[in-house]
């Protein structure tokens, strides 16, 4: 803190450790009421046993987690998802990079709204976009109907109800944040740098090789970390586009939640979503340390 | 009334030239012309300022050289070789920025083997090279640093290391001394003018400093509105400028209204001076005077002066006392005030407000300019 301190209006100074506290407490609170509660007893709820049909007991066990973790279908579900969104999280970030690049490049004029065209998705919902892409995407849809008309494909490309339906669902959703992300990172990116690398000799790829990719590595790892963590616990997508054929941990939890009304199993699922995101942040963590 | 400065190139025109800018203009779609009809001629091994002020398209006319800005109209040549169409990465110059521009992800050793991996130079022979162009610039032992843990001076440096490790044709330097505080610019100006003439590497310095671009240039080239406004040594530039616009940028200079009668004689303050102008056009002009090449002496009758110098009575007005100089401000006619500086001579050896004083100064340091030179 600074030597001057705020002062209230009877001219009595504030205790600066006081007024950090005081600053801090409502977002605390609202991070105790909506994260820190609903958390705990999530994690208690996955230590109930149930008899099944929604009923809890009120006896503690471990069955939720040795039930999962004998399940071989379970560990597929680990490995589809976490494929799943690593697939994604490239997919979002090769198609972000050049928009996040040529933003952060174009004219102050044109920017702000270039920058507003690229996160306007996010004003309609993933639901309704998802929705958008079946009917564009169907075996009857707008993509299928054309190539068909235009006699370039004899039958439907099988574009949904698959994993390939997901990616392409999920990318699109993801491109705002991933660009946001990019874009926030590319402070440290000055076109002096890319000048100097041309005056030394460097083709246009070698500059992005050497020069402007690894200088925007932090806006890369941090697009990528928000990227990963909402495609895998992302459900509404991959339930609609995968029409029932991509088996993924959210889509299980959800059907263990409100189909099966097994409270618990999907609280211990929820809690193996948990350690994968808790596992995401630390590589997160020690990459940006590495950058920086 | 002074030639116009095509005709009064002295230095370049006794050697060939090795950077040659022809007809380079730099046009841009809303009409604004950049720079405009350039004829730049650079002799091998010199070192050509570009001087101006900001806005003037000096640095644009260093960015045409470089390729970082298209040159759509005239010609670039270097050595014998045409390069206005090469893209930057084929034309072989070494380029130092404002800002450095060190790649802040790599070390300083990473930085300035960058060049040599480019042009595929074994590793064995690059780490050699490095540690020779760090100690060029007197940085031995910095190779592992991260250019955010030196100072100013010492990034510009390593700059200036990483530009010349890979043997240039041609050195671009743009304002690489403005960021630095003045001590260190001192230091550094003289560092790159050694180096550059250790080297004789031919290299083009932009600056807005003029003491920059007299101390260190060979040809300096004073931009003004895109266009060369004239192009000589530092002593032509200095001494006879060759517009009033130039006079004024390298230097303060007085600038008085004066009438001209004939020949080389002009009349200033009711006094007719001598100057040195020739075959001056009756009418109307403007004299200028350096302020520290007018002599202050106690008022005497101005017919003992002899006739080889002009000399003209007045009042001190203010007096500004610096250290080595002393600033006056003396009236030589109803509201007509002559700057003059004097250095200082011992305690209590200068002139005080309200003194009548002679001002004496020779004939060839009184330049006389058209009323729209100015």
């Amino acid at each position: 803190m600074s030597a001057t301190q705020p002062t209230v209006a009877t001219g009595k100074r504030v205790p600066t450790g006081l007024l950090i506290a005081a600053l801090l407490l409502p977002l605390a609170l609202i991070n105790l009421v909506s994260f820190i509660i609903p958390v705990v007893r999530l994690t208690s709820i996955s230590f109930i046993q149930s008899t099944g049909g929604g009923v809890l007991t009120d006896n503690w066990t471990l069955e939720n987690y040795i039930g999962f973790f004998t399940d071989p279908f379970s560990l597929e579900l680990i490995w589809n998802s976490v494929v799943m969104s690593l697939v994604v999280t490239v997919g979002t970030l090769i198609c972000s990079y050049p928009i996040a690049l040529f933003l952060h490049r174009v004219s102050p004029r044109w920017r702000n709204i270039l920058f507003v065209m690229t996160i306007s998705p996010l004003l309609v919902s993933a639901v309704v976009r998802t929705y958008g892409w079946m009917v564009l995407m169907g075996d009857r849809g707008v993509i299928n109907g054309l190539l068909m008309n235009a006699g370039i494909i004899d039958s439907p490309l099988r574009l949904v109800n698959n994993t390939l339906g997901v990616y392409i669902g999920l990318i699109e959703i993801l491109i705002p944040y991933m660009a946001l992300s990019l874009i926030a990172g590319f402070g440290r990116l000055e076109r002096s740098y890319e000048e100097a690398a041309a005056s030394l000799g460097a083709s246009s790829f070698t500059r992005f090789r050497r020069v402007i990719f690894p200088l925007t590595l932090p806006g890369v790892a941090l697009g990528c970390l928000l990227c990963f963590v909402l495609a895998i616990s992302s459900f509404v997508t991959p339930k609609l586009l995968g029409g029932g054929r991509v088996f993924l941990l959210a889509t299980e939890i959800y059907d263990q939640a409100v189909i099966q009304l097994e409270w618990p199993s999907a609280a211990a699922t929820s809690i193996v979503v948990l350690v994968i995101f808790g596992l995401a942040l630390a590589v997160y963590g020690r990459v940006s340390r590495r950058l920086d | 009334m002074q030639q116009p400065a095509e005709n009064r190139q002295t230095t370049p025109a006794a050697q060939p030239a090795f950077l040659s800018l022809r007809g380079v203009t730099k046009r841009y779609p809303n009409g604004f012309v950049a720079v405009d009809d350039l004829h730049i001629d650079v002799p091998k091994g010199s070192l050509l300022g570009l001087l101006g002020p900001s806005g003037c398209g000096k640095t644009t006319t260093l960015r045409m050289v470089a390729g970082l800005v298209p040159i759509e109209e005239g010609h670039l040549v270097v050595d014998g070789q045409e390069l206005s169409a090469a893209p930057p990465h084929r034309r072989d110059i070494g380029l130092v920025f404002q800002n450095y521009a060190l790649f802040p992800h790599m070390t300083v050793g990473e930085n300035v083997a960058f060049g040599l991996e480019m042009r595929g130079v074994p590793r064995s022979e690059i780490r050699a090279r490095v540690d020779e162009a760090l100690e060029m610039v007197r940085l031995p032992g910095y190779r592992d640093r991260k250019p955010r843990e030196m100072s100013g001076g010492q990034q510009q440096r390593v700059s200036l290391a990483r530009a010349l490790v890979i043997r240039p044709r041609l050195l671009l330097l743009d304002e690489p001394l403005s960021n630095l505080d003045a001590k260190l610019r001192d230091e550094m100006r003289v560092e790159i003018r050694e180096i550059q003439q250790r080297l004789g590497i031919t290299s083009v310095f932009v600056t807005h400093d003029q003491v920059e671009a007299l101390t260190m240039c060979d040809v300096v080239g004073v931009m003004n509105k895109g266009r060369l406004a004239q192009l000589g040594s530092p002593d032509d530039i200095y001494e006879r400028p060759a517009s009033m616009f130039v006079a004024e940028f390298v230097g303060r200079i007085n600038k008085l209204p004066c009438e001209i009668v004939a020949g080389d004689r002009v009349r200033l303050a009711g006094t007719v001076c001598r100057s040195a102008a020739h075959d001056l056009p009756e009418g109307r002009g403007i004299a200028a005077i350096r302020p520290h090449r007018i002599h202050l002496t106690a008022a005497r009758d101005p017919n003992l002066v002899g006739n080889s110098t002009n000399a003209v009575k007045g009042i001190v007005r203010t007096v500004t006392y610096i250290g080595d100089i002393v600033q006056y401000d003396v009236e030589i006619a109803e509201g007509v005030l002559l700057k003059i500086e004097q250095h200082t001579q011992g305690s209590g050896l200068h002139h005080n407000t309200g003194d009548e004083v002679l001002c004496e100064w020779a004939p060839r340091d009184m330049l006389i300019f058209g009323r729209d030179d100015a």
